[in-house]
């Protein structure tokens, strides 16, 4: 897993608008495969977004989030060229940093 | 093909002279390709289940291409088929169970073929709710034929209703020849029995569809 | 593949995770389409066009060697605009290909695969990562993003393939007595809640053209346009259509053709 997200930061005044997209299976371990067999719990526990490098989103997040989840949120006092980074980490302990720039509104 | 070297093209833009005059095929051409394509392309667990793409008479007139009318003629051969094709249950009585009616009016599975497995169940579902509305105040309904809601309060239900209902569920185009409606019970889609129970559910006045 | 049973409704509550302030969207009468323009904003399928990238220029195969050198009817590698010409005809295979089968020709060519073993894998499982094909589908579709449609009828066998692909659209056959025209002849219908589009309309068809592929909801993967022919076939309760086929990239021609003008936007969404 851990496949690169897909972010944008468009700046909307002095508000970022940011946009992420994230890969993954998010299993909630109840489902069972073709044979029956139970899909193991494997999820994205906590999700950590940054602004020029202070923690702006502190989340955790459950199994009710559903596979190739999509994250949105506006920081505010933002810059165009701040950096937005985001984490994942999940239960199996894989994780993800993806980093963008804040670009100003086309 | 022996058509003339140039020509306009059907759909009226201006005439293009290529070397090689490369032009519309004819219908019987095009008809002979198609065909091929369809005896070619397409696979099935088993060689009977390939002969659902082999048209029977009254599909063939109902194929028609983009805004060719159906004649009268060809209009009442179907009706005609249509009409004898239709087969009554053992029992005589139209008009069944409408619980039962109502699962199977919601049901939109059964009998697809995929990954080379047919989906085969107890009993085909009647795919009714894929395209009409039925009960008053489900959401989730077609809208490709007409809504049913409040069938039988529109209709009562005489023996002439239910023999109608029967019939139009059996094989539509015996009453609408080429209908978008599929020949539920003459192509074997549902059995007699089942569409007694269909019969019962549009009709019964205590079925959810005449709800008031 | 499973069906979804609560359409638009139930991708909005999929899709979407928290947001912590409500995003700044155009007012509208219509709540479906507000849904139907954020998941068209923030589309999961996007994630696959780095994948396709990738794998295009990857040495790959027994033949160790990326699909630079394909001809997509441009000339080898020219993968600006080639998407928004096909299907069209090819001198090296003497036929008529849409951007799959095509695909595949350069796959087992260029690349050294076997052709039926990209078949039974072409189109992934639900759930899954997405198959190689439908990731570079969607990357090769990507290079014509913003181009129009541009399919046009000069070599004989292109106007006998649309031919046969309106034949096809139209020829009624199995249990449910359908044709593509059954479901797809009229405006504003729809399944259950699934809208059907309009394809005997010039705007419907332009429609169907510009957005495959498209991320499927309810599989969580890109699917095609192969997918798509597929999975009507099966809903009609007719045999398997195979991948790639004659009969697929007639009706891929018809539907193109008549779809010629409209704006490829892809990945679409669909449900």
């Amino acid at each position: 897993m851990a496949e690169p997200m897909k972010i944008r930061a468009t700046l909307q005044g002095d508000v970022a608008d940011v946009r992420i997209l994230m890969l993954h299976p998010m299993e909630t371990g109840q489902r069972k495969d073709s044979k029956g067999q139970v899909v193991p719990m494997h999820f994205i526990q906590s999700v950590v977004v940054t602004h020029n490098g202070k923690i702006v989103l502190d989340t955790q997040w459950s199994q009710a989030v559903a596979r190739n989840p999509f994250l949105g949120l506006r920081v505010k006092g933002a810059k165009a060229g701040d950096k937005i980074g985001v984490t994942w980490v999940d239960n199996k302990g894989d994780k993800r940093t993806d980093e963008v720039t804040v670009t100003p509104a086309s | 093909m022996g058509k003339a070297c140039l020509k306009w093209t059907m759909l009226g833009s201006l005439a293009l002279i290529f070397a090689g005059c490369a032009t519309y095929p004819d219908p019987a051409t095009t008809r002979q390709m198609a065909e091929k394509m369809v005896s070619e392309d397409f696979t099935a667990p088993a060689p009977a289940l390939l002969k659902r793409l082999v048209q029977d008479k009254s599909q063939q007139i109902c194929s028609k291409i983009g805004d060719a009318k159906l004649t009268q003629e060809e209009a009442a051969e179907v009706v005609k088929l249509a009409r004898a094709s239709i087969q009554y249950p053992a029992s005589g009585k139209l008009v069944g169970n409408w619980k039962i009616g109502d699962n199977l009016a919601h049901d939109g599975a059964g009998d697809r073929i995929q990954g080379g497995r047919l989906e085969k169940r107890k009993e085909n579902g009647g795919l009714c709710q894929n395209c009409h509305a039925l009960a008053p105040g489900e959401i989730n309904v077609g809208n490709v034929g007409p809504s049913l809601t409040g069938y039988g309060l529109q209709r009562g239900n005489s023996e002439a209703i239910a023999k109608l209902t029967y019939e139009r569920i059996y094989n539509a185009w015996a009453y609408s020849p080429c209908s978008n409606m599929p020949r539920l019970g003459a192509t074997r889609h549902l059995t007699p029995e089942q569409v007694t129970h269909m019969v019962a559910y549009l009709l019964d006045p205590a079925s959810p569809i005449n709800k008031r | 593949m499973p069906t979804t049973r609560g359409g638009v409704a139930a991708i909005l509550l999929a899709c979407l995770a928290v947001w912590v302030a409500a995003p700044a969207l155009a007012q509208s009468d219509d709540p479906l389409g507000v849904g139907r323009k954020m998941l068209a904003e923030d589309n999961p399928g996007e994630l696959w066009i780095e994948q396709g990238k990738t794998l295009f220029y990857q040495k790959r195969g027994p033949k160790n060697a990326s699909l630079e050198q394909c001809d997509f009817g441009m000339g080898p590698g020219k993968l600006e605009g080639a998407a928004a010409r096909l299907p069209r005809y090819f001198p090296d295979t003497d036929k008529v290909q849409d951007l799959e089968s095509r695909l595949l020709t350069c796959m087992v060519q260029l690349q050294g695969f076997d052709r039926a073993d990209i078949v039974k894998r072409a189109i992934s499982p639900g759930g899954s990562n997405g198959s190689d094909v439908e990731a570079l589908a969607l990357y090769i579709t990507f290079r014509s993003n913003g181009m129009t449609v541009n399919v046009s009828l000069s070599h004989q066998k292109e106007y006998d393939t649309y031919k046969a692909g309106e034949y096809l659209f139209y020829r009624r056959s199995g249990q449910t007595d359908f044709a593509c025209v059954q479901c797809h002849g009229e405006a504003n219908k729809r399944i259950r809640l699934q809208d059907l589009i309009h394809m005997t309309d010039k705007k419907g068809v332009q429609e169907v053209v510009s957005t495959w592929p498209a991320y499927r909801g309810a599989h969580f993967v890109v699917r095609t346009m192969q997918w798509r022919l597929y999975d009507c076939f099966w809903q009609m309760r007719l045999p398997e259509l195979k991948y790639a086929s004659d009969a697929s990239i007639a009706l891929i021609t018809y539907l193109h053709y008549q779809g010629n003008g409209a704006v490829i936007t892809v990945p679409g969404f669909k449900r």
